[in-house]
């Protein structure tokens, strides 16, 4: 045997492994090229499609939910941090995008979503969609009759369509338009709020985010309340 | 009703001789003096409020320990600022403590003693106190604890601080304050997270929402992440 041959690991064509030697000159391509695609592959990016294995996935999982709260049933923190649990994995995806952008501005965010990978997002998105405890509550429960009104029929005189029309019946969402149901209710109330001062924020990448503005904005404050309310407490 | 029961109570009742009267009288007094002793220990804990000398003198007590203004203390041990703290926080805490989920033997003493409405009282007055930092941390490491406390560490799955604990770490609701922490305090409180909070596995409490975050940070960021909330106001 040529004392210069490798050895590489292989399949046999019925799928055993086995030992084949490599070329010498194949081996000594085979360094460059590896080079090479290395190079690619950190400048592409965004673009790695490398899957991503199960553990990272749960430790960052577990980051997720020091702040959205056990089982991501959302948080009072410092701010109010919204209920991921059985979110629409598309919404879910968008958003993280939509803060990597600054489309959707939030420091904190933008911090977090700029090192996931899009096969991280994707497993994290739907681990999320899968979890379903309970809603946090604690609205005031007076509010909710006239927010299952607002919600079921809208409000023909401002011009506010009803909120089941897109987000369905039980709030559960549909695609890129979110669940609601068992939101939090001062982060429901603070987003619709603040609407147009949190997202869209990029004039020349406008998203899908300008359908909700002028609903936002015909809504009023007592409305926004009630709304909240009925939606923090459906499960 | 009660008015003419009495009345007839009375003049159904043979009048007392002088013996029986003096009986009666030194029952009377000797009733008198036993309900005064017992119904004294639940009226002590009110007392331990209202009257004087009862809420002063408890506040100065902690305050031997955590200092005069309760900006806290480089004791033996660092013993922790109370001034500007969350109340929902530091009422929790001492529960904890009584409860044994938070093991310190001497927080422990202190809190067993302590009624709900003191521990009420005590709270809202260390909340109003607000006494300049101690300081003394190595100011070269505030521009990393900046950065970690106001950005986390995302890559090493290490949330920002100031999601919970705010921009300027002033805390809310249960979360506590952090600004003008002691640095030394902070340090050992995330060092020994795991070792000191939720130590009763069958009745699991809020510090678990730290236990990952505290396990993610390095000693370096530890210290950083210190001496940056030790100097703000």
């Amino acid at each position: 045997m040529d004392r210069n041959m490798r050895f590489a690991d292989a399949l046999s064509p019925n799928g055993q492994r086995e030992r084949r030697p490599m070329q010498v000159a194949q081996l000594k391509l085979a360094g460059p090229t590896v080079l090479l695609a290395v190079v690619l592959a950190t400048a592409a990016g965004a673009e790695d499609k490398s899957p991503v294995a199960k553990q990272d996935v749960q430790a960052k999982l577990a980051y997720c939910e020091v702040c959205h709260g056990v089982s991501a049933q959302g948080f009072h923190g410092y701010y109010p941090i919204p209920r991921l649990a059985g979110q629409q994995t598309e919404y879910l995806e968008n958003q993280l995008q939509a803060f990597v952008e600054h489309r959707r501005t939030n420091n904190i965010m933008f911090n977090v979503g700029h090192v996931l990978s899009p096969a991280m997002i994707a497993a994290l998105a739907a681990d999320f969609h899968d979890l379903n405890p309970k809603p946090l509550g604690g609205a005031p429960a007076e509010l909710v009759g006239a927010g299952k009104k607002i919600f079921e029929q809208g409000i023909s005189s401002t011009d506010v369509p009803a909120c089941s029309s897109c987000h369905g019946p039980e709030a559960k969402g549909d695609g890129a338009f979110p669940r609601l149901a068992g939101q939090l209710f001062d982060y429901v109330v603070s987003k619709l709020q603040n609407w147009d001062k949190e997202r869209g924020q990029n004039p020349a990448q406008p998203d899908a985010s300008a359908l909700m503005q002028p609903i936002a904005h015909n809504l009023t404050a007592a409305q926004i309340k009630a709304v909240a309310a009925y939606l923090s407490q459906l499960e | 009703m009660g008015l003419r029961f009495r009345r007839a109570w009375r003049m159904a009742r043979p009048p007392l001789d002088r013996t029986a009267r003096i009986v009666s009288v030194q029952l009377a007094l000797a009733t008198a003096i036993l309900t005064g002793i017992f119904a004294g220990a639940p009226r002590a804990q009110h007392m331990d409020m209202g009257s004087a000398g009862g809420l002063p003198a408890k506040i100065g007590y902690c305050k031997d320990c955590h200092g005069p203004a309760a900006q806290g203390y480089g004791g033996f041990f660092p013993i922790p600022r109370l001034a500007g703290q969350q109340t929902e926080y530091l009422e929790n805490q001492l529960r904890a403590f009584i409860e044994h989920r938070r093991t310190n033997n001497v927080m422990f003493n202190v809190a067993h003693t302590l009624s709900p409405a003191t521990i009420a009282a005590l709270a809202a007055h260390f909340r109003s106190l607000n006494p300049s930092p101690i300081g003394g941390a190595p100011k070269q490491l505030v521009s990393l604890g900046r950065k970690i406390f106001e950005d986390g560490v995302p890559d090493a799955n290490v949330a920002a601080c100031a999601a919970c604990h705010g921009p300027d770490a002033s805390g809310s609701g249960q979360i506590p304050r952090l600004a003008g922490q002691l640095y030394p305090y902070v340090i050992k409180e995330l060092v020994n997270w795991g070792k000191e909070r939720g130590q009763n596995p069958a009745k699991p409490d809020t510090s678990a929402i730290m236990s990952p975050v505290a396990h993610s940070l390095s000693k370096t960021q530890i210290d950083a992440v210190a001496a940056f909330v030790s100097y703000l106001k």
